[in-house]
Formats: structure tokens, sequence, C-alpha cells
């Protein structure tokens, strides 16, 4: 059979699905998010992958039933301000980075969402919200990998998390 | 005599204590990470890993000379009750003993049981928690409430209100003698009146009956779909039937009875046999099934039938039923019955669909061969699957045919089928299940996106491709998901860029690097209903695995044929992962034991970094040539800022204002060659030997040159390390290292090439073919290479133009086939 949750793949699992949900079961259901400490430009720099194929279900459910997000580029903005709304970083007491907004891009079979904020002076550690496509399908799972210093951490949003964290050591 | 008697037990004493301290000590000991400094030996053969061979399963990974397998076969008339949703069926078993073992009772998989309040599954049902299939949940915590979705609460209610699970209504052995059994969860124990020794029979019937579940209510493998807006008063149903019977447990050499709960996720595994199945559902329905239809006269028209006969050599799919019969037939019902007649002769399971909705296609597989010359391929879909389904199920299905034979064997049988239902894809014997839908316009008309399609496409070769995977090639999906979906999903990305290598199937090996690299995972070689993250785990990355093994490590022939020697060493029968672990190398000649340890035994990724490029010159030893050459080494160094700085603030040294002392040592450095040097060289060369000489000469004569490249393995797995050397006039090389270049060292290796040419910059995996999760350290010179967010800031019209493309060609996918040069040239764009 077919599986639901696959962060790796497109298409191939794309399609993979099934059937522990329901006749959509074929998109992934799984988002990857890469946060890069990129020392070259100083800032934080946020990359979501969505699946085309779930991006091209979940705007059908979020914002209109007959959404094109492969046809208009106003839904794939819309989507792109979608998933900054429901991403967020914060520093160790709970302030939220402010994320400015870079763009978004479709390159085989992903949508990339774009984000960057300016890396702070002193920072211990970050905190992580991710609820991008949570509310659509309970099933989503995303999967944020923090690079920083060559070294990557990763946190898992799926189920009933709300919000992790990770730590730096200096 | 007392004292002989006073030591022995203290020495036992010492001994005992002893062995419990090595006992501790071993059991933290780890052959391949090292108990005293860092040596990791990540070539260390499996032996430890792998179980003992044995007479049923050789060394080789073959079928050793005794192995044995049990055949069940079953006679099974059910019953569907419709407007009930409600299945009533009485079977019989024919059980034999081919195992060597005598048996005491038989245990039987009752999977319908999972769907009862107090199963296993829903009991350890982790609210919240991972890996839960059906509808989610968000459990509280301080700073949210918890939450259940409409989804999870129609489960809920839908479970509350329907009686769901078996009934049992008897079982009696062939006298009609009733039969003590035990229903153990989703398990049942029938304990045998006399125990059944090698090579009997036992044949026994069990009366049953269970309300099938509604599908999106409950997210199954198999159940009803309800269309309340047909025209029929009432609406119409698909009823996909599976896992509806009580089977056997497969009972094996390696696990005695598989008799693990079902847990829903963790699949099955099942013995070979032959089925005679009748079928009685409402006398408009169609019936798809496993096996062949035997009574065709009775169920089905003349015109039907005679679409079927021209269906077997038609060069495109024929309608047994068309869409216009299908709209007329679902506007009524019929209180009516008839009943449909299927064998089916060696499979390991048997799955049934039946619905007024069904339009139904057909199309000849001319195999020719001795095996199975003629398959006949078909489609079963209700309305709403148009128009894609008529287009393209049908003929993939054959299209999976032809390259999963090429890679393994003639398809056996003589039927294959697709049918869509509320099952998002979901595989058993010539039957699958398949989910993808088309969209309702405002217009009346149904139109689907690229999406959908590459869906229905990959999800059709998938399942159908499970009939090899694991229908025939028997693994056991309750204990190893990847030994069918792994090798299934390998098949199928080969078969998916066969059907259109312009369309992105998203199986290439820079697809997995997210997931490889991320935290928190299991190995590959995880029971299947503890592994974290299925789909990337199971799926993605043996795919990429195999697609690493056949274009980087072992080379398409010797891949290709390993693979079909463990598909036809398996046909039929039931591998484990040591067995294909085994052939895959025995037929080869390729030692693979660091390739399953690393990949499937372990979460290392890949990250090879090249560190360090220095160029080595060879000594000539003679002091005329070297001396100069080391002058000019020297001389080719910066001088002494302070000299310099002296220098332009014009103050003059002694040597210089006293020109008139001088001696020797003015006019000689340190480089200037004298005789004995001379002489010395004359006598090194005069105690060469010939053979010496010879090579020193040519060496100095050849006068290359000499690189020395140093790599780190930072990610942990071991692989080849594939080079392209760049020159300076121009030229490249690739140089592939093969991975045991790491064996006695697996974090850093140096490797020395000889070139007459002169090396300017050199790539690591330079066509990214092997999962390397960092890119940026394989090059040297190190390159900067933006992350998405630099090159995308860089040049934002380049998203912008991938776009559009991308809506060009999906508005030519929708209308017909001429989108392959708008395909062709999005893929060019998007490089």
């Amino acid at each position: 059979m077919r599986v639901t949750a696959r962060a790796a793949m497109p298409l191939i699992l794309l399609a993979a699905l099934l059937f522990s949900i329901n006749t959509q079961a074929h998109q992934q259901k799984a988002g990857l998010s890469h946060v890069l400490f990129n020392p070259r430009t100083g800032n934080i720099e946020v990359m979501h992958r969505f699946y085309i194929h779930d991006a091209e279900h979940a705007v059908r459910q979020i914002f209109d039933p007959k959404a094109d997000i492969l046809a208009s580029a106003e839904t794939a903005e819309q989507f792109a301000q979608y998933v900054q709304e429901r991403f967020s970083l914060l520093d160790t007491d709970g302030s939220p980075l402010k994320l400015g907004y870079v763009g978004q891009e479709q390159d085989s079979g992903f949508i990339w969402v774009y984000q960057e904020t300016p890396i702070p002076q002193s920072l211990s550690g970050l905190s992580v919200v991710n609820n991008i496509l949570r509310d659509v399908w309970e099933q989503q799972s995303n999967l944020v990998n923090i690079e920083r210093s060559g070294t990557i951490q990763s946190l898992d949003f799926s189920a009933n998390v709300q919000w992790l964290s990770v730590s730096f050591d200096e | 005599m007392p004292n002989a008697f006073h030591f022995r037990p203290s020495i036992a004493l010492a001994v005992s204590m002893l062995i419990s301290v090595l006992g501790t000590t071993c059991v933290l000991a780890d052959t391949v990470k090292q108990t005293k400094g860092s040596f990791e030996d990540k070539f260390r053969q499996l032996d430890e890993a792998l179980p003992t061979p044995n007479t049923w399963r050789a060394a080789s990974g073959a079928p050793g000379h005794e192995y044995w397998q049990q055949e069940v076969d079953y006679q099974i008339s059910a019953t569907l009750d419709e407007a009930n949703r409600h299945l009533s069926a009485q079977e019989f078993i024919s059980y034999r003993n081919n195992s060597p073992d005598t048996l005491r009772y038989l245990w039987l998989q009752l999977d319908q049981n999972i769907f009862r309040s107090d199963s296993m599954a829903e009991l350890s049902d982790d609210f919240g928690g991972l890996g839960r299939r059906g509808p989610a949940v968000q459990a509280g915590d301080s700073n949210s409430p918890a939450r259940l979705s409409l989804n999870e609460l129609r489960r809920q209610q839908y479970m509350a209100d329907n009686e769901l699970g078996y009934v049992i209504h008897s079982v009696r052995d062939g006298a009609g003698e009733d039969l003590n059994f035990t229903i153990v969860g989703t398990l049942m124990r029938v304990d045998l009146p006399e125990p059944l020794r090698s090579g009997q029979s036992f044949r026994f019937g069990i009366e049953f009956s269970f309300n099938i579940v509604e599908e999106d209510a409950i997210s199954a493998r198999s159940g009803y779909e309800h269309f309340p807006d047909d025209e029929r008063e009432g609406g119409n149903d698909i009823f996909v039937i599976a896992q509806w019977f009580p089977r056997l447990a497969a009972y094996t050499d390696y696990e005695g009875w598989t008799n693990k709960e079902f847990l829903g996720r963790g699949e099955f595994t099942l013995e070979f046999g032959d089925y005679e199945v009748e079928l009685t559902v409402p006398a408009d329905h169609i019936v798809s099934a496993t096996g062949e239809l035997e009574n065709a006269n009775q169920v089905l028209t003349p015109t039907q039938r005679e679409r079927l006969s021209q269906a077997e050599t038609a060069d495109r799919p024929v309608f047994i039923v068309t869409a216009e019969e299908a709209l007329e037939n679902e506007k009524e019902g019929s209180t009516e019955t008839k009943t449909w007649r299927f064998e089916a002769e060696n499979v390991r399971d048997f799955a049934w669909a039946s619905s007024r909705k069904f339009i139904w296609d057909a199309k000849g597989y001319q195999q020719e061969g001795n095996v199975q010359p003629e398959v006949m391929a078909m489609s079963f879909y209700p309305k709403e699957g148009e128009p894609l389904w008529s287009k393209y199920s049908t003929e993939a299905i054959i299209h999976t045919l032809e390259v999963y034979s090429r890679f393994s064997f003639d398809y056996p049988y003589p039927t294959a089928q697709s049918v869509n239902g509320p099952v998002g894809g979901m595989e058993y014997p010539m039957i699958t299940f398949n989910g993808p839908r088309t969209t309702l316009q405002d217009d009346g008309t149904r139109t689907y996106s690229l999406g959908v399609k590459q869906f229905l496409i990959s999800v059709v070769i998938h399942e159908i491709g499970h009939n090899y995977y694991p229908m025939i090639v028997n693994s056991d999906e309750r204990q190893w998901t990847w030994m069918d979906e792994g090798l299934n999903s390998f098949i199928e990305a080969i078969a998916t860029r066969e059907w259109d290598p312009e369309v992105d199937w998203g199986v290439e090996p820079r697809d997995i690097t997210g997931y490889m690299a991320s935290q928190n995972q299991t190995p590959i070689m995880t029971q299947s209903d503890s592994v974290a993250r299925l789909g990337p785990n199971a799926y993605a990355k043996p795919t990429v695995a195999f697609d690493i093994l056949r274009e980087t490590i072992m080379g398409r022939e010797l891949f290709d044929f390993a693979f079909k020697e463990y598909s036809n060493l398996w046909r039929f029968k039931r591998p484990t992962p040591a067995d294909f672990f085994r052939t895959m190398e025995e037929a080869s000649g390729v030692d693979l034991d660091w390739f399953w340890r690393g990949w499937f035994y372990s979460t290392d990724h890949v990250d090879i970094s090249l560190d360090r490029v220095y160029q080595l010159r060879l000594d000539t030893e003679n002091p005329d040539i070297d001396y100069p050459r080391l002058r000019e080494a020297e001389e080719a160094k910066p001088g002494s800022l302070f000299v310099q700085r002296n220098e332009e603030e014009g103050i003059r040294s002694w040597v210089e204002l006293n020109p008139d002392v001088r001696d020797f040592y003015d006019d000689n450095d340190y480089f200037t060659v004298t005789n004995k040097d001379r002489n010395s060289y004359q006598s090194y060369l005069e105690g060469l030997d010939d053979w010496e000489r010879e090579v020193l000469e040519r060496a100095l004569e050849e006068d290359s040159n000499y690189y020395v490249m140093e790599f780190s393995n930072v990610g942990g797995l071991v692989m080849p390390i594939i080079l392209e050397l760049s020159f300076a006039d121009g030229s490249s090389e690739q140089l592939r290292i093969p991975a045991e270049i790491w064996r006695r060292n697996a974090k850093e290796v140096r490797k020395l090439i000889v070139s007459d040419k002169q090396l300017v910059s050199v790539v690591v995996d330079p066509m990214w073919e092997t999962a390397d999760v960092d890119v940026e350290n394989n090059h040297y010179p190190r390159r900067i290479i933006p992350s998405r967010v630099e090159s995308f800031k860089s040049s934002p019209r380049g998203g912008l133009s991938g776009r559009d493309l991308m809506y060009d060609s999906t508005i030519e996918l929708k209308s017909d086939e001429e989108d392959s040069e708008d395909t062709d040239a999005t893929e060019e764009d998007e490089q």
C-alpha cells in the first residue's frame, strides 16, 4: 500500500498515501523546513519545502475550492502568506524573531517559501512553532532541520506537538 | 584435604564473579565500535547480524535444499447485504502441513477485529501520538487545549454506533464437529482434534459475518464508500472488500507462527494456495476480484462477453461497461441477486470489489512465453474517476507488467486489475484499489490536474507492482515494511521514469538528503509498527539506496542480474532480509555488507568532504637539479617584512656598508652544489639495482604531477568517492574510488593521483548520485554554494518563470497528449 507521511521523496511518494486518510490520501502531508544560520549573509534563512501536490490540495481547502496554485501566481503568494503566519522562531526568552518574507518558487515538484532575519547578537537557543498545514490535515507532519555551524538539530512537528526548542552549545 | 576443601569454593566464587564482570563487558562491547580507541569497523561482515544459515535457508541467500512452506486452499461463499452493509460467509479451509513439525493448533488472522473498540490497536493508541493511522488528534499541553478533529469525532461515533469486527458463528471440522477456538485480538487459535503431522492435511470450515466499515469514517484498507448524490434514491455504494475472511497465519521456518497482533501499520504475510470463491451480490452490480471469472455466462450479458473477447487483442482498452451504461445502471437498484464465481491458483490472498457504479474497461496484454501468454488488464471505476481513468489506468497496468517482468519474471496470473474506490492505494493478488478522482466543474465537466494524473499513474504502477513484491516474492510486511515497499518503490521509480522521463517523479538521491540529515531516525531494519516516519524510512530511503547500488556501486549489469536472481529464487517463496542481502552479494560478487550496514542498519548519512589537495614533486637525488629547485622554492617565498621595511627606510646593512670585507659565504648560498654532493649522487646511483634505476629514470623523464587529496567522512556513511578532476588545459577526468578506501579508517582517507597535467580543481560527486547532504564541502578549492534564499534573491525571476512554464504544461497535459514538448521546456528551464 501507499503510506502517508513522506518526508523526502516527492512523487513516488507523492503519491503515496493512503489509506490512512481517505480519498485524498495520495498527498504526502509532510513538510520540510531548513533553518540555516548563514554566516555569509549574517541571516537566519528559513526555507520551507512542500510537495506541490500537498499545496495544490491545501489551497483548495484554505482559500477556495477552485484555487489553483500551479496556474495562479496570486494563489502561490497567498499560500506563502499562509505559511508565514503559521511558522515562528522565538528566542530563549520567548520573544519572536521577526522573519522577513523573501519569496516563493516552484521547483521540481516542490513549492518553496523563503524567510530570513538577521542572526541576533547572542542566541543560546531557539524555539520553533510550526503549524503549517496542520490545521488542514491533522496527519500533517513537519520536519524542521536547524543547521548552525555545520551541525543539524531536527524537530518533528506532528501529532500534538505545539512548539519545540533547541539549544546551542557555545 | 581440609585445605583443598577450603580453597575450592573460593575459586569457584572468584570464577563466577569474573564471568559476571566479563558478561557485562560483552553486553557493552560492539564489534563495530571498539571498547578502546575510536576505530569503527564499517566494513565488518554481517556475521552476527544475520541468522545462521540452515537447510531451509542457505548461506548463499537461496532457499535451502529442505526449504518448505505450508499450503492453504480456500472455498468461500459470501453474500453481500448491500442495504445493511453486512457480509456473511462460510469458508472451507484445507491446510497442508509441509513443515517438519507436528502442529497441535492453527492460528488464523482476524483482521476485521482491529476495528473493535477493544482491539489492541485502538487501546494502545497514543492520543495525539506518533505513527497513528487514521484521523489525527492533538493532545493538549499548558499552552493549548486538546483537539479532536471532526474526522476523529466521526470515527468515534461510527465505532460507537456500529458493531464492528467478526462474529464467528461456527468452527467445525470435516465431520461437522465443533472445534475449540480461542480469539486473541486479531488472531484466533483453532485447536486440532488430533496433532497434524508433517505431510498431513486438515480440512475445516468457518461461518462468519461482519459489518463492513465505512472507509471514509474509519480509515481502513477496505470498506464501503457512499455516494449520496447519485440519482438512485438513497444513493449508491462502492464496496472494496479485503482482509475479509479468517486467513491462516503463516507458519514459517524463521518465526514459527507469524501471530503478531495486527496493529494497523505492519501489513501481513500469508500462505499460498488455491481459491474458489462465490460472491452473491445485487444483480446489477459489477464485481472485480482476485482470479478469473468462471461463470461469465451467468453474470455477464452476451454483449459484455463479446466485448471482453474483443479486448483480448485490442490496441487500446475496450469498454465492457461504458460510461453511459454505468450511469444508467446507477440510477436504479435491484432486489435480485447474482452469484459471481471466481477461481485463483497459487495466490496468497483474495480481495474483491462490487458496485453498480462501475465503468469497466479491459485490454489483453500479450506477454507471450510459457508462463502466462495472455493477461487481461482491467479497470473498474465510477464516473467520478473520469475522464482520467479510462485513458490511463489499464495502460498503466500493462506498462507495469512489462517493466517489472523485465526485472524479475513473467507475470504468472491471468488478470491484473485496478479498482477506484475509497482506498488511496492498496494491493492484493491480481487486484488493487487506487484512489485518484477528478474534480467536477460548474459546467458539469470533470477535470484533473497534472498532480492527480501523476498520482494515478504512479499509484497504479505501485500497487500493481506489489503483485511481484510481496504477492509473489512473499516477504513479511508485518515485520519488514521495506522488503516489499522499498523494493517495489524502487522498481516503481524505474517504471514511472520509463513512462515519461520528462516528468519529475521525485525519486532521485538528492530528494532524500533532508530526511537523512535529520536527527531522531530509526534504521530501515526496524519492525514495521515501530518505524518512525514510514514514508521516507521504508519507501523513499530504500528506493534511493537501491538506485545508488544499481547506478553507482554495482553497475546496472551486476545489479540487474543479482536482483533478478533474488526475484526468481524467491518467486512463490518466502524471503527474509538476510536472503536478500546474501543473494545480492552472492550473484554479483560484490561485497555489500558495508552498504547494508550503513544504509539499512544505521542512521548515518552521506557527507564526504574534500578538505585539502596538495602537490608533491619527486626528488631526482641529483644535486644539480634538486638544489636549484630548492633555491627556487625558497626564493618564491615572500621575503622578510623587516628587511623590506628597512630597505624602504634606506637603512643599509653592515655588509652593504663594508663591501671590502668578503669571504666564500658571501658568494655561495646553502644551495650551492659541491663535488662532494655529486660524488654522493654517483654512489647513490651505483647502489641502485637495475630495476630501481629504470624506475627512477622513467619517473624523472615523465616528471609527472603528484597530488594528494585528503577526505573526511562527515556524515558517517562510507560510500564510494566519485571525483571530477579539472586540469589547466581545460580537460577533465572522472575517477571513481570504491568505498573500500574507508575500510581501515572510516573518518579520514587520502588518495594519491599522478597526472602529467596540472590539476586546477576537484569536485566530489559532481552528478549528485550518492545523496551527499552537504555539497559545499565537495569542492576544492571551496566554492560558495549559495543557499536557496541567496540564489532566489540573486535571481528572483527564476521562480516566476518556473511557475509560468509549469502552468503552461499543466494546461497542455489536461487536454491531450501534446504535452511532451512543453514538459521538456519546463525541465530544462528548471535546471
